[in-house]
Order: C-alpha cells, then sequence, then structure tokens
C-alpha cells in the first residue's frame, strides 16, 4: 500500500500581534500539534513507502513552516499565499484548505493537529473534513495498515477505540501519539535546497468572497497575551488533615 | 534577531536548540562534575549530523556552509561548553583537515565513521615544550620501510580521551627545521599508542583532555596527510578554521551567560524591587549584551567569508580573540549578577566562569592572536 496523505500545517503566533508586526520565524513556530501529526503521518509513510505533501496558508514570510516540514520528512509542500487569503476564520481556513487538497487529489489521509497553540478552536480539521465530504476521525493516535483495511486507534478521556476507516479520510492527532524526532542537519540542508509552490486564490479555483475577512463568519477583534493569575494558599494541619482538605478544595473547584 | 541569518540558518539553530535545550542542558552541571563524556547524547549527535557538519553528503556528512557550522558550535556551546569543545574540534581540526589535505582514499577511509560519530577525531599538536611555538615540536616520524616509526609526547589532547584519530605533528626529516613537520594520522589501538589520564582541569571539564604518547609506534606510510614537510602550512590552515569553532564556542557560553543574567536579574528581589530595575546591574546587562552581539557579528562575518570563498583568517582570528575575551568578561559579570550564588556550583554561570576562560588559551593564545593581527595590518603600511 502506497499512501498519499496531506499534513496540514500552521505557523502559530508566538507573540499576540501588534500594529505593523510580520508573521515570521522570529514571531512564530510551526504549530506544535501539527508538528506530531506530521510526524506520525511521516512515520506511516516510511513504513508503507508512502509519500507525503505539507500545506499551509499564510504569506510568503510564513514559508519556513513547509521548508521544515520537508525537513521533518514530507516529500513537497504548498503554501496558500495571497493576501485576499488574510484574516480567514477557521471557516474561510477550511475552506482554502479544502479547494487545495481537492486539487492534491488522489490522496488517502489528511492530517491535522488537534488543535494549535495560538487560537485552540480545534476547528479547521473538522470543518476541512465536513468541506471534503471526508469521513473524520478525532484523536487518532496511531495507524494500522492490516492487509486491506486501515485502522486508526483513538484516545479520548479514559477511552481507547479503535476504528476501521475507508480511505480517503481526515483525522485529527493526538497530543500524545509521538514524539517529534530530532531534525537532523542533512535533512534541514536538503529542504532547503527544494522548491516550494504558492498557490493564489484563482489557483485554488475560489471566489474572493469564500475566504479572507469576506468568507469569514467570525471575525478577532482584540488578541493579547493572557497573565496567568497564580493564587497561593497554605493549608494547615497534620498531614491527613491537609490531605483532607486538598481533596475537598479540588472538589469543589470541579477538577476532579 | 540576527539579520545575517537566512531562514535555513535559523532552522538550523532552532533545531540544534531544541535538541540541546532537551538533551544535553539537563546534564551539563553533572557531566561537569563527574568529568563524564557523555556518551549517549553524543551518539545522537552522530546520527543527527553533528560530527560531520559540513563533510559531504556523500561522504556521510551534513554538508552544510561554515555559517551553519558557526550556528550549530555556538547553540551547543551554550547547553555545555565542554561538548562544544568536542564537535568543534573533530570538525574543525581532525574532519576538516582531512577533507582539505586528504588523498580519495584516506577521505573514503576515515571521513564516514567519523562524520557519523561513529569514531571521533583530535589534533594533536601542542607538547610540553611546543605551545605557541608550534614550530618547537619535538615529536619524530622516521620513515622505515613501509611505515613512520612515530615517537610523540603530545599533551592537552581535547578529545584525547575518547580519540580513534589524531593527526600528530611530528618531525620527519628532523634537520629541516620548520619544513621538516609533516601530520601522521596515528589510529588507536595502534601497538605504541598509549593515552594518559584525563588532565584534571578548571573548565570544558566533560571533554576528556589526554596526552596522547605513541612510543616506536609503526604507522603506514599511506597515513601521512598531505606532503611531508607541509606539516606547518596544514597546522596554519586548519588553525584558521579551528578559530572559527572556538570563537562560536566562546560566543554559545557567553549566550548562555547572558540569558542566564538578565533571568536572574529579574527574579531577583533586593531593596524591595527586582535587581534588574537598578541601574548598576542593568549597566553590566547592556554592556554584555552588546559584547555578545560583537563576537557574533565577528564570527558570522569570518564564516560567511569562508563560504564565498574570500580570505578569512584575519577576520577568523579577530573574532576568536573577541569572543573568547568577552567570554571572559560576560560570564565574569554574569556571577557579578548572581552574587554569592554565582560563585556557587548551584548556578550555572560558576560553570560559565570556568568553561569561558580556556577560550583565551586553546587554538591561540589571545597574545598570539594579537601578534598575528597586528603583523597583517602593520605589513599593509609599509
Amino acid at each position: 500500500m502506497s499512501f498519499h496523505c496531506i499534513a496540514c500545517i500552521k505557523a502559530a503566533a508566538l507573540k499576540a500581534p501588534a500594529k505593523g508586526m510580520k508573521k515570521n520565524s522570529d514571531t512564530a513556530q510551526m504549530n506544535p500539534f501539527d508538528r506530531i501529526a506530521l510526524a506520525l503521518a511521516v512515520n506511516v509513510a516510511r513504513s508503507c513507502g508512502g509519500m507525503i505533501t505539507a500545506l499551509s496558508m499564510g504569506p510568503a514570510s510564513c514559508s519556513f513552516v513547509i521548508y521544515e516540514a520537508m525537513a521533518m520528512g514530507a516529500d513537497k509542500g504548498i503554501l496558500l499565499s495571497d493576501r485576499r487569503f488574510a484574516d480567514s476564520d477557521t471557516l474561510a481556513t477550511s475552506t482554502a484548505l479544502a479547494a487545495a487538497i481537492k486539487r492534491l487529489a488522489p490522496f488517502d489521509l489528511v492530517v491535522f493537529g488537534a488543535r494549535t497553540s495560538d487560537s485552540d478552536t480545534g476547528q479547521v480539521g473538522p470543518q476541512t473534513a465536513v468541506a471534503l465530504d471526508l469521513p473524520l476521525v478525532s484523536g487518532t493516535f496511531d495507524f494500522e495498515w492490516k492487509n486491506s483495511f486501515f485502522l486508526a486507534h483513538r484516545k479520548m478521556d479514559e477511552f481507547r477505540e479503535t476504528y476501521e476507516v475507508t480511505l480517503p479520510a481526515a483525522f485529527t492527532i493526538h497530543p500524545s501519539s509521538i514524539t517529534p524526532p530530532d531534525i537532523a542537519l542533512e535533512n534541514i540542508e536538503t529542504a532547503w535546497t527544494k522548491k516550494i509552490a504558492f498557490w493564489s486564490l484563482e489557483d485554488l479555483e475560489l471566489r474572493a468572497d469564500q475566504v479572507g475577512l469576506e468568507g469569514s463568519p467570525t471575525r478577532v477583534i482584540s488578541q493579547k497575551m493572557a497573565a496567568r493569575k497564580r493564587h497561593c494558599e497554605f493549608i494547615e494541619g497534620s498531614v491527613e488533615e491537609q490531605a483532607e482538605k486538598f481533596v475537598r478544595k479540588i472538589k469543589e473547584k470541579g477538577i476532579i | 534577531m540576527n539579520t545575517l541569518l537566512s531562514e535555513k540558518h535559523r532552522a538550523i539553530r532552532k533545531a540544534v536548540r531544541s535538541f540541546c535545550d532537551r538533551e544535553l542542558t539537563p546534564i551539563a552541571a553533572a557531566i561537569d562534575q563527574e568529568a563524564r563524556f557523555p556518551w549517549e547524547a553524543i551518539e545522537i549527535m552522530g546520527k543527527l549530523g553533528y560530527f560531520g557538519i559540513q563533510a559531504p553528503t556523500e561522504l556521510g556528512g551534513a554538508g552544510l556552509d561554515s555559517l551553519s557550522y558557526v550556528v550549530a558550535v555556538e547553540e551547543v556551546s551554550r547547553s555545555s561548553g565542554a561538548i562544544g569543545l568536542t564537535i568543534t574540534v573533530h570538525n574543525s581540526v581532525a574532519v576538516h583537515p582531512i577533507l582539505s589535505f586528504g588523498t580519495e582514499d584516506q577521505k573514503n577511509r576515515w571521513i564516514p565513521p567519523l562524520a557519523r560519530g561513529e569514531k571521533i577525531g583530535a589534533f594533536c599538536l601542542t607538547e610540553p615544550n611546543a605551545g605557541s611555538d608550534a614550530s618547537a615540536i619535538e615529536a619524530t616520524a622516521i620513515r622505515k620501510n613501509d611505515c613512520y616509526i612515530t615517537n610523540a609526547n603530545k599533551v592537552f589532547v581535547s578529545n584525547g580521551g575518547v580519540a580513534d584519530l589524531c593527526l600528530i605533528f611530528a618531525r620527519t626529516d628532523p634537520g629541516a627545521g620548520r619544513k621538516g613537520i609533516s601530520v601522521i594520522v596515528a589510529e588507536r589501538g595502534t601497538r605504541g599508542y598509549s593515552v594518559g589520564e584525563p588532565e584534571d582541569l578548571s573548565g570544558m571539564r566533560a571533554n576528556p583532555v589526554c596526552s596522547i604518547r605513541l612510543y616506536d609506534c609503526r604507522i603506514p606510510l599511506e597515513n601521512l596527510l598531505g606532503k611531508e614537510g607541509a606539516g606547518l602550512q596544514i597546522a596554519l590552515e586548519t588553525l584558521d578554521t579551528g578559530r572559527l569553532g572556538i570563537a562560536a564556542q566562546a560566543t554559545g557560553i557567553s549566550q548562555a551567560a547572558l540569558e542566564a543574567s538578565f533571568r536572574y536579574a529579574r527574579e531577583r528581589q533586593q531593596f524591595g524591587t527586582s535587581i534588574g530595575s537598578h541601574q548598576a546591574v542593568q549597566g553590566m546587562l547592556a554592556d554584555m549584551a552588546t559584547m555578545v552581539d560583537a563576537a557574533r557579528l565577528l564570527v558570522y562575518r569570518a564564516a560567511i567569508l569562508r563560504d564565498e570563498g574570500k580570505p578569512f583568517s584575519r577576520e577568523a582570528a579577530m573574532a576568536k580573540l573577541y569572543a573568547s575575551e568577552i567570554s571572559t568578561a560576560v560570564t565574569d559579570r554574569a556571577v557579578q549578577i548572581h552574587g554569592g550564588y554565582g560563585y556557587s556550583k548551584a548556578y550555572a554561570v560558576e560553570r560559565y566562569y570556568r568553561d569561558a576562560r580556556v577560550t583565551r588559551i586553546y587554538e591561540g593564545t589571545s597574545e598570539i592572536h594579537r601578534m598575528v593581527i597586528a603583523k597583517g595590518i602593520l605589513e599593509e603600511y609599509p
């Protein structure tokens, strides 16, 4: 079995956007959740002899994530880059990604990180699957190819599930699935000698009102780094009393 | 961020930092104290290409340019100066001269295992009576039938305790003075090859710096690197590259000290406020940051010149001189900012301070570098 796997990755912001701030390798990084999805895809492709396409959307200054994906093992990379994609919300992003994935057919697997480190919606993977009319297994932590059928192992809360999946299908990958391996220096050099493709709105055969701000039913009106409030409290009493009080407190807060 | 780095070079920095933060930083203090060479990390580094950074890919290397090399050495040294030393000695003064002066057969034989880190290289020039004056070496390699009968007492050999392959500078023609020195590659295991106990050094303690002694060691003629009598020329050319590595190493140690100082200055409270809000501490921090930046720019300039195939010898000397001098100044101030804690092994700056000191001594002392730089410039003003 030889797969074509498409890994969707995002250049996630490291800092809250300020006026005039450009998204580049200083201010953004490959979304750590997508890194895990890509690493799992690379493993599957290596064991089955498949190939991987890394797909992302963003300005040209974000092409570093595509190169990084190629250094991690992706065979080719495509960046959806067009001013008219700017300010897309998760729906408009899914519309653009789905159009690009259609153009990349035939494909077998489309993988997404479970969520992003800079917006945490977890919507893009499922929405793209819907737009493509693909079956979706969320929280996948491993794949298995058994002679004639494809298995996806899923992890959610206390449950482990195994799905038999008809390909092509989409998957969001559980953060605990795999530890992305270190990148060998030679692979960075090789990745940077490859060419990546830049696709515009026209390449995707979409209308301008389907993407960007116009195609986005939701919009972010402000974004800032959250100040993490910490509260320190001392619990008095013997060890047993302290343990009891502690358990009571976290129960009251709904933590357990 | 530095504008001289392309996205590729930034990716290299990121990849090396990510590896070192996870694998080296957590063990750096322990391997220093135990004076232990961390084979477990070294093996991974070998697989990731750290032992053949600039060696061609067809010989098992990573095939990177000099700028990538200095970026990688700086990052490794930011985590552990001693492992930075291992990497830079191996790449700059073992792999590099074999690539530059070796025959095809020698390259095919030695480079692949070196580039993968399966074998470790060392450079043996210094002797008890020959340090800055390399032409004073006493080691001999006398041709007899199919081998060189080699006798040498080499000291302060970085990587010496773990080296499989040593570049030995020895006199093949004892009557020919400077022109009688050659480079012979000695392999561990050869009869008469022995390794001394590791030196009990102040810093760089995870690197097994040892003496290497050769007693009537029969080394095959095909282990001669370059031509007979070309030893000093090989040494000078190799040291240009070596300086670049040491300059990057010193910069990495300084960077680590700088980051630790900024963190500490924000955390440490005195007089009801963080010490970073005191002007005296700010002055130190600003000077440290400026010095580290200036050193890095000098290192990058020399590396970029080398990548462009232009002369870089003086620039490498300046980078080495400046980066090593400021690394003792920067780590000294880092200790000062940390106060009593900085003088304690509980804080990493104490190690940075010890590690930084030797960068002014090895791979050419600061004094020799000043001589070389000044002589070169004076010759331009006849």
